[in-house]
């Protein structure tokens, strides 16, 4: 590196830390280092991630909406980038790195593509923006990690490139057997067809029409939103949270401090790792020879920091599963986590949806008028009754 | 005219609208009525925006409810798409888990008055 870049990178990078000397272990995204020992190879990973950040001057949102998102859009970048951690998984490995101006694949290419800030990209913040409308959440407004989550799972449908299935577990419940389903849809299919000929026939035909490798399995976005206290974090959640980065199949967890996005990447002793969306930087267009100019979308400086206790409750958890035998793994790691005693699970793992849940009309759970007539004569004189529900 | 709305002006939790003596009390008496009942206490998040109030607050649940058919009761009455963000919180403090039943829930994190306080919240918002 020559003097100029040197103090040019100390000028713009000054305020940040440097990574801590620690023998403490450090996991990123699935990946154990050492923090003494592989200093390199901790933010080379790092920066490898897709880093996407506030932008200015992009065409207008709706045509007339805003061109910077500046003050609202960080969550909105960090779904981005969660997203953008599994498309890496999907289309090019976890173990693929990043180098200042080296040739881009074309799956890189494409995935930068997939963000960019137009109209027609499949994951660009206007299409976010545009989707959120339907949640609720005109254009410029915060978004939540559920309400990012749930765009997401829509515009993912949309993505014939990728074939990936985005599930939000909802009820801090993930139910096995609804994963499978959505995963495999042919199953379905040829269990409508009937006979096990017919099976067959279905089987071949979905595997025909999908690529070799998603045909069996169409990759896994797993999101769980989940909410880890009222104000604060519940402490019995923080080892739980810690083991999260430690699954392979870990895309990290969206969430923050109170009010502003991070998309938390790892952890080293009691402090988070997290890319922070926070910096306003020039919209980006792709330049002719299909190259696009990506330094802006890699995070070069050493990593933000910040104690486990100051995370924001309000989060969601990503896993990427591309193949079955991934889901499997990673449900076998989960179910052997929630076994150790070290703290509380943050979400449940069932097998199947239970059948009340198919049809909540079914359930007879209204008041129980006979019940309210005798609680009636019994606290006739109260402020407030009762309300009886029975089964 | 809109129903009068007792939220609203019983803004104060419950645990400080009644004495310990008296909702410890009106749990002994509950309980001898109706055995088979567990009383339990919902509230909003004093901070949430999202979430509608409920018009009540005081629940008798049966024993075997599980906790995924309470919240289905809850999701419903605040008319909740499946795809909104709800969270019952035990005391305030951990999600409850989904297959287990109010026995199993009431047995561990009843309160000394003999309530099972639950709090419900949404996700918060991020933007700055």
């Amino acid at each position: 590196m020559d003097a100029a870049t040197l103090t040019y990178d100390t000028l713009r990078f000054g305020e940040f830390e440097d990574f801590p000397e620690t023998s403490e272990p450090v996991w990123i995204l699935g990946k154990e280092y050492n923090a003494l020992t592989e200093r390199d190879e901790i933010l080379s990973d790092v920066t490898s991630r897709l880093w996407f950040t506030y932008r200015k001057n992009f065409p207008p949102i709706g045509g007339t909406g805003p061109t910077s998102d500046t003050g609202w859009g960080c969550m909105l970048r960090c779904g981005q980038m969660i997203l953008g951690e599994a498309l890496v998984c999907r289309h090019v490995g976890r173990d693929w790195r990043w180098a200042r101006g080296q040739k881009q694949r074309e799956e890189y290419i494409s995935i930068l593509n997939a963000f960019i800030d137009k109209k027609d990209s499949y994951y660009s913040i206007h299409q976010i923006a545009q989707m959120g409308v339907g949640e609720g959440k005109p254009i410029g407004q915060w978004y939540g990690p559920n309400t990012v989550a749930q765009v997401l799972k829509k515009l993912a449908v949309f993505d014939t490139w990728s074939r990936l299935v985005v599930h939000v577990a909802m009820d801090n419940t993930v139910v096995i057997e609804e994963i499978k389903r959505l995963c495999m849809p042919w199953l379905d299919a040829a269990g409508a067809c009937g006979g096990e000929g017919e099976l067959n026939g279905c089987l071949e035909g979905a595997c025909a029409l999908a690529e070799e490798e998603t045909a069996l399995w169409k990759p896994l976005v797993l999101l769980i939103p989940l909410r880890l206290g009222l104000s604060d974090i519940n402490e019995a959640y923080i080892e739980t949270l810690k083991q999260c980065f430690m699954l392979p199949q870990s895309l990290g967890v969206i969430g923050g401090k109170p009010n502003s996005a991070h998309y938390f990447i790892g952890y080293v002793g009691e402090e988070l790792i997290y890319l922070d969306p926070h910096t306003t930087q020039p919209a980006v267009d792709p330049c002719e020879d299909g190259q696009v100019p990506d330094e802006t979308y890699h995070c070069q400086h050493p990593p933000c920091r910040m104690h486990i206790c100051e995370l924001d409750p309000s989060i969601a958890a990503g896993f990427f599963c591309r193949t079955e035998d991934e889901f499997d793994d990673w449900c076998m790691r989960v179910r052997r986590l929630s076994c150790n005693r070290g703290g509380l699970p943050m979400f449940e793992l069932v097998d199947s949806q239970p059948s009340h849940m198919v049809s909540v009309d079914a359930l007879n759970l209204t008041p129980d008028f006979s019940d309210s007539d005798r609680l009636e004569r019994f606290f006739d004189s109260e402020d407030e009754e009762f309300e009886i529900l029975s089964l | 005219m809109p129903p009068f709305d007792k939220t609203q002006v019983q803004s104060k939790p419950f645990k400080q609208r009644k004495s310990f003596a008296t909702r410890k009390q009106e749990v002994a008496g509950i309980r001898s009525k109706f055995p088979n009942k567990i009383p339990v206490i919902i509230e909003r998040y004093a901070r949430e925006k999202y979430l509608p109030p409920l018009d009540k607050t005081k629940f008798l649940v049966p024993h075997e409810l599980t906790m995924t058919q309470f919240v289905t009761i809850i999701r419903n009455r605040m008319s909740l798409l499946p795809s909104q963000a709800f969270y019952l919180l035990i005391n305030g403090g951990g999600m409850a888990s989904m297959s287990l039943t109010m026995a199993q829930v009431y047995r561990d994190h009843q309160d000394q008055d003999g309530f099972l306080y639950m709090t419900y919240a949404s996700q918060e918002m991020f933007g700055g």
